[in-house]
């Protein structure tokens, strides 16, 4: 069965390998979701209207100075929200490198 | 190393040597002597037979034009196919292929077809047929050490008796138990994981197999040879007919000179300063002088091989069947396949009334079908054939027998281990190179051995190939696929795209990355300060009891999110993981599946 074990072996190593994720992609994806998502979040409410638009959104101003639910705010909050995600990205691409490859 | 198509391209060095000797004149040798043109040195083949072309020569009887076997040209190789076209011109038939197996009375579409075995096999076969495969993917039968438990094991035991065991059988000439089954492994190498994710992500649609179609010489395969012939000698080449080497002497490591048999002329002997070898391996090592040590001689002797004769009939009709051929599933008779020459170019068979069929049968040398006479064997295939319903006893008009030793390089037990030996042997020779199906004992088709014919004479020229490596690596799928960049890159995306994500690993990074937020998000209200601290932030203390925004409650929150978001994480890179799994089966399952419409021509 010579051959077989050369096969398996093949597989195995074909698809055995780790997956290492790569920090700065990851960055950047989360960063562009985060970004747009908090650009459209606080566009649809402004384009929604009524008595108190945002209420609970504008709270995010707490963490992101000078951001505010209104169309000037949606470029701070995509600034704010692509950093963020980037960092939260970049990070756990590290982190999940560094474990993985300790484990390995 | 085996070479990329760009590799290939006519040669331009100056080679040293002047002359290269090539034994055997079959698509390997001639390949060969072609390729020396290029380097402007002169091949000077030596055939045994009386005509070029080896197994894949087209013999003549009357007027009737017939083929050892059936050879359909198809090829992967860029190079091959290019030299093919190039020879045949406008002579290239492209044949659609037809055919059929021959099993209890009734004929199946081959490759199989889903609705015609249905309606051959009747509903209670079929279901029978599906419970069996559903019950061996189940629980598939170990150690799968023959070719019975490995067929069975992917197709089913009810499929693989009715449709793969006789033929299969009659072929090798023992029981399938017997048949190696890293032989079907390595024959059948489309169903390795490995290709079947390769036609799964590289386009299985664009997948034209040697099932559907293949291109043929409109006078046989050896047409091809003879425009080789012609093409050699017209260059300043030498092919000699009727010229048997009998004698190879060697000193100090290198063959020094070829004797050969000229049959009436008798022997005559050339020095030798290359010299490239098609004729059967174990052949090689008896002729050599002084001869070889005796385990080498021992391991040449337990080489086997199986043969192959064709009964040619000739018919006092035309049309019997549309097919090329039909594999005879069917104990009762002893032929393996029946050709019907007519359907592969209407040039083999004389314009008028009549055609010819040939009749195959599997045997080994000096067994009792090899040793019966011609006119029992004909007498016998024209009963078979009238048995068969094929054709009335009184249309069959004449006959003729054509005998193929050394057909198969037989895959037994002790093969692999018999070829290193011999191997080991002939390599200390720095001017001998071995090529071809026989020449290397390897189930090679016409294209392999070519290409193992060119690479040598490559090497005479200073190139280094491995030539043991063609048909190692490739897949034998006989299928066209798309050229793929080259095969470790492949196997690099491959590798990237199945990797398996470490769920601990990721479970940790989510936990911590979700941990932290939570961490910084508390701690930042807490140095803000102001009236209500953390008034809404707070609420997440509904699901992570006992949080608050203070410092405390910032490690609390700490501890929740990281519980939370690495279960999450680790649930995300298990589910990959296990998809990943998944979709690998289905690929594979549906490769073997799809292997099964053509398992017989690999045999
Ligand atoms: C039944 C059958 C069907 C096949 N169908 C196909 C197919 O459909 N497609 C395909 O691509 N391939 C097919 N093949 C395979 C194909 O026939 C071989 O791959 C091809 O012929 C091998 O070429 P070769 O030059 O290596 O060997 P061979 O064709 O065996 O040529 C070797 C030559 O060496 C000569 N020789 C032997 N001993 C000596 C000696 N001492 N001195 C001088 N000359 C000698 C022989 O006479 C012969 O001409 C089939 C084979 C068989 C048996």
């Amino acid at each position: 069965m010579e051959n077989d074990e050369l096969n398996s072996l093949n597989e195995e190593k074909l698809f055995s390998g780790l997956l290492l994720l790569n920090a700065k992609v990851l960055g950047l994806v989360l960063g562009l979701v985060c970004g747009v998502g908090l650009f459209i979040a606080t566009n649809w409410l402004v384009i929604k209207g009524g008595a108190h638009v945002g209420q609970n959104l504008k709270l995010l101003g707490q963490y992101f100075v000078g951001y505010r639910v209104s169309f000037v705010g949606s470029l701070i909050g995509f600034v704010y929200g692509f950093a963020v995600g980037n960092i939260c990205g970049g990070f756990l691409g590290w982190l999940y490198n560094k474990i993985a490859l300790l484990r390995e | 190393m085996v070479p990329s198509s760009s590799d290939l391209k006519e040669g331009n060095k100056l080679c040293p040597e002047s002359t290269v000797i090539i034994l055997g004149g079959g698509p390997a040798g001639l390949s060969a002597a072609h390729e020396c043109l290029h380097y402007k040195v002169r091949p000077i083949v030596f055939e045994m037979g009386s005509m070029v072309g080896g197994i894949s020569r087209t013999e003549a009887y009357k007027e009737y034009l017939f083929d050892i076997g059936g050879h359909r040209f198809f090829t992967q190789m860029a190079n091959i196919d290019h030299l093919w076209r190039e020879m045949m011109g406008d002579d290239f038939l492209t044949v659609s292929r037809q055919s059929r197996i021959y099993y209890r009375g009734k004929f199946y579409d081959y490759p199989l077809k889903m609705t015609n075995a249905f309606l051959n096999l009747g509903p209670i076969e079929s279901v029978r047929i599906l419970l069996s495969y559903i019950q061996a993917q189940i629980s598939p039968q170990f150690p799968e050490d023959n070719f019975e438990q490995w067929v069975a094991n992917r197709f089913g035991w009810r499929l693989y008796q009715t449709f793969f065991k006789t033929y299969t059988e009659k072929v090798w000439g023992m029981p399938c138990q017997q048949i190696q089954a890293d032989w079907a492994a390595q024959r059948i190498k489309g169903l390795s994981l490995k290709s079947a994710v390769i036609n799964a992500m590289f386009g299985s649609s664009k997948v034209k197999s040697l099932i559907d179609s293949f291109n043929y010489p409109t006078r046989g395969p050896g047409m091809m040879w003879d425009r080789f012939k012609d093409h050699i000698e017209k260059n300043g080449g030498e092919v000699n007919l009727n010229c048997r080497a009998t004698g190879i002497s060697h000193e100090n490591g290198r063959i020094t000179s070829v004797t050969y048999d000229r049959g009436e002329a008798g022997l005559e002997t050339l020095p030798v300063a290359q010299i490239i070898s098609s004729i059967p391996i174990s052949r090689l090592v008896k002729i050599l002088d002084p001869p070889p040590p005796k385990p080498v001689s021992d391991a040449a002797d337990d080489l086997s091989y199986r043969s192959f004769l064709i009964v040619v009939l000739i018919i006092n009709k035309k049309g019997l069947f549309s097919d090329q051929w039909i594999y005879i599933h069917s104990p009762h008779v002893q032929v393996g396949r029946i050709q019907n020459f007519e359907n592969w170019s209407k040039a083999m068979v004389p314009e008028g009334p009549t055609s010819s069929i040939g009749m195959e049968y599997f045997c080994t040398i000096g067994d009792s079908t090899w040793q019966m006479t011609d006119d029992t064997l004909i007498e016998r295939a024209a009963a078979e054939l009238a048995e068969l319903g094929l054709a009335q006893m009184t249309d069959i008009i004449d006959g003729t027998v054509i005998r193929q030793p050394l057909a198969y390089p037989v895959y037994d037990q002790n093969y692999s281990d018999n070829l290193a030996v011999i191997r080991t042997f002939l390599e200390t020779f720095s001017n001998l190179q071995t090529v071809g199906r026989n020449g290397m004992h390897r189930y090679n088709n016409m294209d392999h051995s070519m290409q193992t014919g060119i690479l040598a004479a490559k090497n005479v020229c200073g190139d280094q190939y491995n030539l043991w490596q063609i048909n190692e690596d490739e897949s034998y799928l006989e299928e066209e696929q798309t050229p793929l960049v080259n095969s470790t890159l492949v196997e690099k995306i491959l590798r990237k795209s199945f990797a398996r994500i470490d769920e601990l690993a990721f479970a940790t990074a989510s936990g911590t990355l979700a941990g932290l937020i939570i961490f910084l998000a508390t701690i930042w209200l807490i140095v803000k300060g102001g009236a209500n601290v953390g008034q809404h932030l707070r609420l997440i203390g509904q699901y992570f009891i006992g949080y608050k925004v203070t410092v405390a409650g910032a490690f609390i929150a700490f501890a929740y999110a990281f519980f939370s978001a690495f279960l999450f994480g680790w649930a995300i890179a298990y589910l990959r993981n296990l998809f990943l799994v998944l979709y690998l089966y289905r690929i594979k399952k549906k490769s073997e599946m799809r292997s099964l419409r053509d398992l017989m021509d690999h045999l």
